[in-house]
């Protein structure tokens, strides 16, 4: 009963907080603060509601009894783990929203962001809890629509109208695929209720199964960003407010990772090997080329969107292993991968919002997204970048921070991959261990440059000179975060034994007693191995005074301060710092079969040719996914459309005979007793 | 029964006026004497209303008959008037298709819907002749949209469509529910207000209301 009271009081405070920032749009700061407020409710309620699941029984309800249309929700331990997730990442966005939408006032109608925000979280909740494929189908495109609608929230902004489009066409092209595969599954169940889906999966021929398989792949596929149809990603979430794209980077993208598993594992029985592998294939591209198209970034926003790519690719692998130890009938193996992927989907989700919203905080006191014009915005922002340091520790996977425990976890699965019978899989997932190990160290390098290039140094433009620190309340946004990250970090063991309930749940064996020790995860194989992130901590703050106590020590000899040598330049100017292409220059040459990197020289020269006037340097990689695969299936349509338009006259009387022709040529097939 | 038969004989001789009114129509160059032919049209089919509700006694019938008589033989031709004075717009109305070949694919249309109507073989005489001719203005309403160039014969063509539907509607089931009736003439009122106002629009944004300069819209 207390649950129902949760579940449609979260729903009301999001509802209550779109509907007053409507009501209340004359006054900016009125509007904000009641509808950011109602939303942080909502995710209280959320996080209660979620953990009463979690630790309790399965939830439903239904408002109608259709077999097409059934309003029904239910909240199974895996629905109520992505609303905790959706929760936790909400509250905190929605508290740094407070300050963030400051921005805007005057200049943007803020009720509309206030409405299009709450009801964009409430779509993403009723995604995770729908229990009907209509239904599902409603709500996701709901949160399709209104997270596009967000995404062009800027609209004078033509880059902005482009990136929305690009994500429209992208989210609709999946949502087609999702329903061919919705459609195949009802097809054999009879129904459109997920109950009639569970029961489809295990008697439907092969055939059907491998095909919603695919499809559902693809479809959510898109909405995850998985390579190669990743290609909206890099667009839409640096067009969006950064509120929102830490929305939709952090949790949007996972509802189609929960409909993934549902579909994959619940509906379907995830009984064959060669989906697990395609999974794992497609999982260890996308981290790969996510990481290394990351580098090459530097528009932050776009760095941070591709190593969504990448951390999705992760979160895959660890269900993709999943997947191949369901198969094989290694149950306890497959609950050990797919915890790992849900752990690193709770960990995407605290630190890729987090360090969205740090740069959030960057862009509202610079206005540039280049991060060639920041620097030295460690003295001016101290704190963002204290929180944006705990974001780029955790996403390059680190210890004591929550992104090492998962993926520590993923690799552990791979590396378990040895118990399989077969081994050219055997081999393969090996090989895709060494894969994640190389997206670790170059998602490292990345945040090396991201935050060293942003934070340190000198100043590079006028922009970063003059920046300020972030507002409190956008400060506490990412102080929330920050403190997820290293709570899931330091104490897995709890997180584990969350995670074990859903698996046990969904795969039907606990392995809680073989992997959680006092503070220790263990890995299942034959020689446990465990690891204690809360002790690596510990060491951590032991040996953090020292430097301070070398430096008491020393401090006694006499110091000499005077500038570094620079071979007779002057060296405290920015201009002589290192640049961000110039750091991720040497990965460029490693990487330039992949990155296929050009450059072109311009020089002008003055009256000699001794004096040159100026020199314009230009230099890029070829983005082969949007020449090689996009353009030539754009080409196409155009052409289809080209030779389409000719029906297309203009007049409304050639299309009103279209109507004609077609009545009279159909009365009379049916006259004539066709 | 003796007054369904007198009903039927007169019915047909109206439905056949209706008919003819339609052809006026077709065969009108001047928008006046179009607007004119339809009201005498939507006139005679209030007297059909008016004698299927006499005939078989469904006192709702009257006020549908009334309501026709009221809105598509008064007021709609007004507005239409109104509309023509207000944009000086000239008064001959101009074609795709000439005056000649038009009441020659009237007159086909005619008989295919006729051909058609006697291949469904499923109702007495005079429904059978009311559904054809009720067919034949649906057909020949959309010609008229096809076949005139200015946005007010679009306009008058659909509303020649839904007469024919209402014909249909009437001589086949004695008519709709009232309830449903009323809403379809509340529909047929708004529905020419509104177009009226779109051809004020496109006459202010083109300074004519041909509808060749629509097609510039395209892009």
């Amino acid at each position: 009963m207390l649950n129902t009271y949760l579940f449609f009081g979260l729903i009301t405070a999001y509802l209550v907080g779109a509907v007053s920032a409507v009501i209340l749009n004359k006054n900016d700061r009125l509007s904000a603060y009641v509808s950011f407020l109602s939303a942080t409710l909502g995710a209280v309620f959320g996080i209660i509601f979620s953990v009463s699941i979690l630790s309790g029984n399965s939830f439903a309800s239904n408002l109608s009894g259709s077999s097409f249309l059934n309003i029904g929700f239910f909240v199974d331990k895996l629905s109520a783990f992505f609303i905790l997730v959706i929760s936790i990442v909400v509250f905190a966005v929605s508290v740094y929203s407070t300050g963030y939408v400051r921005e805007y006032f005057g200049k943007k109608n803020i009720g509309y962001m206030g409405f299009l925000y709450n009801i964009f979280v409430l779509s993403m909740i009723l995604v995770v809890t729908a229990n009907n494929a209509v239904m599902f189908l409603i709500v996701w495109e709901l949160m399709s629509i209104i997270s596009y609608l967000l995404v062009v929230y800027e609209h004078e902004n033509e880059d902005s109208r482009k990136a929305g489009f690009i994500y429209i066409v992208m989210t609709h092209i999946g949502t087609g695929f999702i329903i061919l595969s919705f459609l195949i599954l009802a097809g054999s169940g009879g129904s459109f209720n997920f109950e009639t889906f569970r029961a489809a999966g295990s008697t439907m021929p092969p055939h059907l199964k491998d095909a919603a398989f695919l499809f559902a792949l693809i479809g959510f596929g898109t909405k995850a960003g998985i390579v190669p149809l990743h290609i909206w990603l890099p667009y839409a979430h640096p067009a969006a407010p950064s509120n929102v794209s830490a929305l939709m980077s952090g949790v949007m993208i996972k509802t189609a990772i929960y409909m993934l598993i549902r579909v994959s594992f619940d509906f379907l029985g995830a009984g064959v090997l060669w989906w697990g592998m395609l999974v794992l294939v497609i999982a260890s591209v996308s981290a790969l080329l996510g990481v290394m198209y990351a580098l090459m970034e530097h528009d932050m926003k776009r760095l941070l969107a591709y190593h969504s790519v990448e951390n999705i690719g992760i979160i895959l692998i660890g269900i993709g292993v999943a997947m191949i130890f369901m198969s094989s009938g290694r149950p306890e193996l497959a609950a050990f991968g797919l915890i790992a992927g849900l752990y690193h989907t709770m960990n995407h989700a605290v630190f890729k919002s987090l360090l969205f919203m740090g740069a959030g905080s960057i862009i509202h006191s610079t206005h540039t997204k280049n991060i060639e014009e920041y620097g030295g915005l460690i003295k001016k922002m101290p704190y963002t970048a204290l929180f944006f340091l705990v974001g780029s520790i955790s996403i390059s996977a680190l210890p004591p921070f929550n992104g090492f425990v998962s993926e520590w976890l993923t690799l552990q699965a791979q590396l378990l991959s040895v118990n399989l019978p077969d081994n050219i899989t055997k081999i393969a997932v090996l090989f895709s261990g060494a894969g994640l190990a190389l997206t670790g160290a170059l998602a490292a390098a990345c945040f090396v440059k991201a935050f060293g290039i942003s934070f340190l140094a000198l100043p590079r433009s006028a922009h970063a000179e003059h920046a300020k620190e972030a507002p409190v309340s956008m400060l506490a946004g990412m102080a929330i975060l920050s403190m997820m990250c290293l709570a899931l970090g330091v104490l897995p063991f709890y997180v584990v034994r969350i995670l074990d309930s859903i698996t046990t749940e969904l795969l039907g064996t606990s392995i809680i007693s073989r992997i959680s020790f006092d503070f220790t995860i263990g890995t299942l194989s034959s020689f446990p191995a465990g690891i204690s992130t809360t002790w690596i901590a510990l060491l951590v703050f032991v040996f953090l005074p020292l430097p301070v106590v070398v430096y008491m020590l020393m401090s006694r000899t006499h110091v000499f301060k005077y500038e570094t040598w620079g071979c007779g330049q002057p060296v405290s100017t920015s201009r002589n710092e290192y640049t961000a292409t110039a750091f991720s220059k040497p990965i460029r040459m490693w990487l330039g079969s992949i990155y296929r990197p050009h450059r072109e020289i311009q020089t002008t020269y003055s009256d000699s040719p001794f004096f040159k006037e100026r020199v314009i340097f230009e230099s890029g990689i070829e983005p082969v996914f949007e020449r090689y695969l996009y353009r030539p299936v754009t080409w196409v349509v155009l052409a289809v459309s080209r030779i389409m338009r000719i029906m297309q006259t203009g007049y409304i009387q050639t299309y009103l005979l279209y109507i004609l022709i077609t009545l009279v040529i159909a009365l009379i097939y049916v006259g004539s007793g066709g | 029964m003796s007054e369904i038969i007198l009903g039927s004989k007169s019915v047909q001789l109206l439905i056949a006026l209706i008919l003819v009114s339609t052809f006026m129509i077709l065969g009108s160059t001047r928008l006046y004497s179009c607007v004119r032919a339809f009201g005498i049209q939507s006139f005679l089919l209030a007297c059909v209303a008016g004698i299927v509700a006499y005939s078989t006694g469904k006192n709702d019938l009257y006020i549908v008959a009334a309501l026709t008589l009221v809105i598509k033989s008064a007021v709609i031709p007004y507005i239409f008037i109104y509309i023509i004075r207000e944009i000086k717009v000239k008064r001959e109305i101009e074609l795709y298709v000439n005056i000649s070949p038009s009441l020659i694919i009237g007159g086909v249309l005619v008989v295919i819907s006729y051909y058609l109507i006697r291949s469904i073989n499923i109702m007495s005489e005079l429904s059978g002749f009311a559904l054809s001719a009720s067919m034949s203005l649906v057909s020949i309403g959309l010609f008229v949209m096809i076949s005139r160039k200015k946005a007010i014969m679009q306009m008058l063509g659909i509303l020649i469509m839904e007469n024919g539907l209402f014909l249909g509607a009437i001589s086949l089931t004695y008519g709709m529910p009232l309830l449903v009736e009323l809403g379809i003439f509340f529909d047929v009122l708004i529905g020419v207000l509104i177009m009226g106002i779109l051809i004020f629009r496109i006459n202010k944004t083109f300074e004519s209301i041909d509808t060749d300069m629509l097609k510039t819209l395209i892009g």
